[in-house]
């Protein structure tokens, strides 16, 4: 059998065409292109792992929703021991969609068009009229099942791929657990989802926005400008660019895509810049300034969960933006409010594709399990109106990225090349713990590239 | 009048089993056509026409100080729980007055995401009235549909909502005091609520 080693269009454009590896340019075309999008829901949405919610959603046996992997529709159950399953929600027998709400409890999910019935792990339980046997004799029942992908549970979070034999998830994480297990694995009780997630469409390709939460650290600065002007950060609307308020840090990303923005918090918002760490423990630093999402009770539990290396950059350098390839964004904020408060703001994203020119944003929004009532209201709140739907931050993100799909549309416009040429280089600041790529310093495009490259590999290769 | 108050014994994603609550609770009706009533429609109107032309202050000087004002969830169910689909732990919009001057404020300044502005159309209709047992408070329940066109493009924009408030008579005036936005979209047909509704 022939195997697919590289990638080209029916009109003779290769990936390579589209992805200059040499110039550190992407062709605007690839934000809207029909035709590469159908090799994006095979080679990507049907390869790699997924975040499709968390585990709080389905805190009971028969519990289930329904969500996207790509545009094939899963139903995640959680069965009578306890082990959450993903199954595609297509029935075997003629296509009907098994689940039509988008969440409940059951332990038989019977499709409506002519009873085939399954249960929460996918199997096929049987047809009505079991005398007649109407699933017929030419398939044993237990082929009959619906298809179920391959699961697994990290931080709570569920993830799930159709590479049944492909990478494991650990393969999938890369360097990056070590970065990761500071936000989602940091707690004894870990995160609780503060409700269903937010849902709308966005009429733009899902890479304009999942290349931007590959830490695009540079556009705060302009498009969130109103960030700037509400007095917050750490600039006024006369410096922004002097100031550059949230830029220094330090970036990690790794060749599996991922990335996260680790960033000092007294450089980037102004009711932080007092505080002096100089000569403090790790302890007394993040009593001084916790983490985001992390109350003062909650701290002995970093020390118990963490590596004293990772509780370290926690209350140094906390990773607070960042993505996990191929379409989940993270946003673990301090999120300060005007009125002084800064109990943070803990979100996740996913953008489902639907489409070459339109994908849904998926917002769910965490907090400690363990945090006071009152702080995981507050934090609701806060995450509420800063993130999503109505959030004054991503309100100017979901205005943006549906222009850049449509300038993708002209037959000129579609030739401009993306460009990542402003590089600080892979450089570690002394010390430190975490592997990967890190870049110290400006934020630049760094991280954004080696999402390109990983969506470049997946994308050639073809397996 | 039964509040949509956020209990914290909900604060978990599953979806609760409360009633669902919508509509007029209020058994004291207003009715159609009555001095109050055409004051209530009235104040809807000029409160539509003043977000409509972008005249915040205006509008701000109708929100009462102790505003709760938010957006649930809509989660397509089915079975014995098929009518309880309105989800009051994450919402939509999640306001109380001084994060809506915040809103206002920004407004003002560089929000790209209604720089250039959205042209928009509020349509106002089957508004019902009931009395509150806090004297001068009304439950004042609306349909509203919106229409947004953005910059050239040809797509409108467009949502549709049960509205649920609560206006309370201070000096001759109605104050807006709660509203509660039920869109009837579960997945949202708009890139983002950087309108008010």
């Amino acid at each position: 059998m022939l195997q697919k080693s590289t990638l080209t269009l029916r009109d003779g454009t290769s990936i390579d065409d589209l992805i200059d590896v040499d110039m550190h340019e992407v062709s605007l075309r690839t934000m809207s292109d029909p035709e590469l999008y159908h090799h994006e829901m095979e080679r990507i949405f049907a390869k790699t792992w997924l975040l499709l919610g968390h585990e709080t959603e389905i805190p009971k046996s028969g519990d289930f929703i329904v969500r996207d992997m790509g545009e094939d529709q899963v139903i995640v159950a959680r069965d009578r021991e306890g082990a959450i399953h993903v199954s595609l929600n297509v029935c075997p027998h003629r296509g009907m969609k098994v689940c039509t709400g988008e969440a409940g409890n059951t332990q038989v999910h019977r499709c409506i068009y002519h009873g085939w019935a399954f249960r929460p792990n996918g199997d096929f339980i049987g047809a009505p009229i079991e005398r007649e046997q109407m699933h017929g004799a030419m398939r044993p029942k237990e082929e009959l099942g619906l298809k179920k992908a391959r699961v697994q549970l990290y931080g709570g979070m569920i993830f799930a791929t159709w590479n049944i034999e492909g990478p494991s998830f650990d393969e999938f994480l890369g360097d990056f657990k070590f970065y990761l297990d500071q936000l989602f694995c940091r707690t004894d009780g870990g995160l609780e989802l503060l409700g269903p997630p937010q849902r709308y469409t966005i009429p733009a390709n899902w890479k304009t926005a999942s290349e931007q939460s590959a830490c695009d650290g540079f556009h705060t600065l302009t498009l969130h400008r109103s960030l700037m002007e509400g007095g917050i950060m750490g600039a006024t609307a006369d410096t922004i660019y002097d100031m550059a308020p949230g830029m220094y840090g330090v970036d990690v990303s790794c060749h599996e895509g991922h990335s996260l923005r680790c960033i000092p918090a007294a450089t980037t918002f102004k009711m932080f810049s007092d505080i002096s760490f100089d000569g403090k423990t790790t302890e007394e630093r993040l009593r001084l300034l916790p983490p985001p999402g992390i109350t003062q009770d909650l701290i002995p539990q970093l020390m118990k969960n963490l590596s004293p290396e990772q509780v370290e950059m926690l209350a140094t350098t906390p990773p607070q933006v960042g993505g996990l390839f191929p379409n989940s964004s993270i946003i673990f904020i301090f999120a300060p409010r005007m009125d002084g408060g800064a109990s943070g703001a803990l979100a996740l994203h996913t953008y489902n594709p639907k489409g070459p020119d339109a994908f849904e944003f998926v917002n769910y929004i965490f907090a400690e399990r363990d945090a006071p009532e009152d702080v995981k209201r507050d934090m609701l709140q806060n995450a509420i109106q800063q993130t999503g739907t109505s959030g004054v931050i991503e309100q100017d993100d979901a205005d943006t990225w549906p222009a850049i799909s449509r300038n993708a549309h002209g037959a000129v416009g579609k030739t401009i090349t993306l460009k990542y040429q402003a590089l600080t280089g892979d450089r570690k600041p002394e010390g430190w713990a975490g592997g990967g790529f890190v870049y110290d310093g400006f934020t630049k495009d760094d991280t954004q590239w080696n999402w390109w490259l990983n969506y470049r590999r997946l994308m050639a290769s073809g397996l | 009048m039964q509040q949509p108050v956020k209990t914290l014994e909900r604060a978990t994603a599953a979806p609760d089993k409360s009633g669902v609550m919508r509509g007029l609770s209020s058994k004291i009706r207003v009715p159609v056509g009555s001095e109050v009533y055409n004051r209530v429609v009235e104040t809807l109107y000029d409160e539509a026409a003043s977000l409509d032309e972008r005249r915040f202050d205006d509008w701000v000087a109708m929100l009462s100080q102790d505003l709760v004002y938010t957006a649930p969830l809509r989660l397509t169910r089915t079975g014995p729980n098929r009518d309880r689909d309105v989800v009051r732990t994450t919402s939509h919009f999640d306001d109380t007055y001084a994060s809506i001057l915040q809103r206002t404020g920004r407004l003002t300044k560089s929000a790209w995401a209604e720089d250039p502005p959205s042209r928009t159309r509020r349509f106002v209709t089957n508004i019902r009235v009931g009395e509150r047992e806090a004297a001068g408070e009304y439950e004042v329940v609306s349909y509203l549909l919106v229409k947004r066109s953005r910059g050239e493009n040809p797509h409108t924009e467009e949502v549709s909502a049960e509205r649920r408030d609560v206006w309370r008579e201070v000096q001759g005036e109605y104050k807006l005091a709660r509203r509660e936005i039920i869109v009837d979209q579960s997945t949202i047909l708009m890139s983002n609520f950087a309108i008010f509704f």
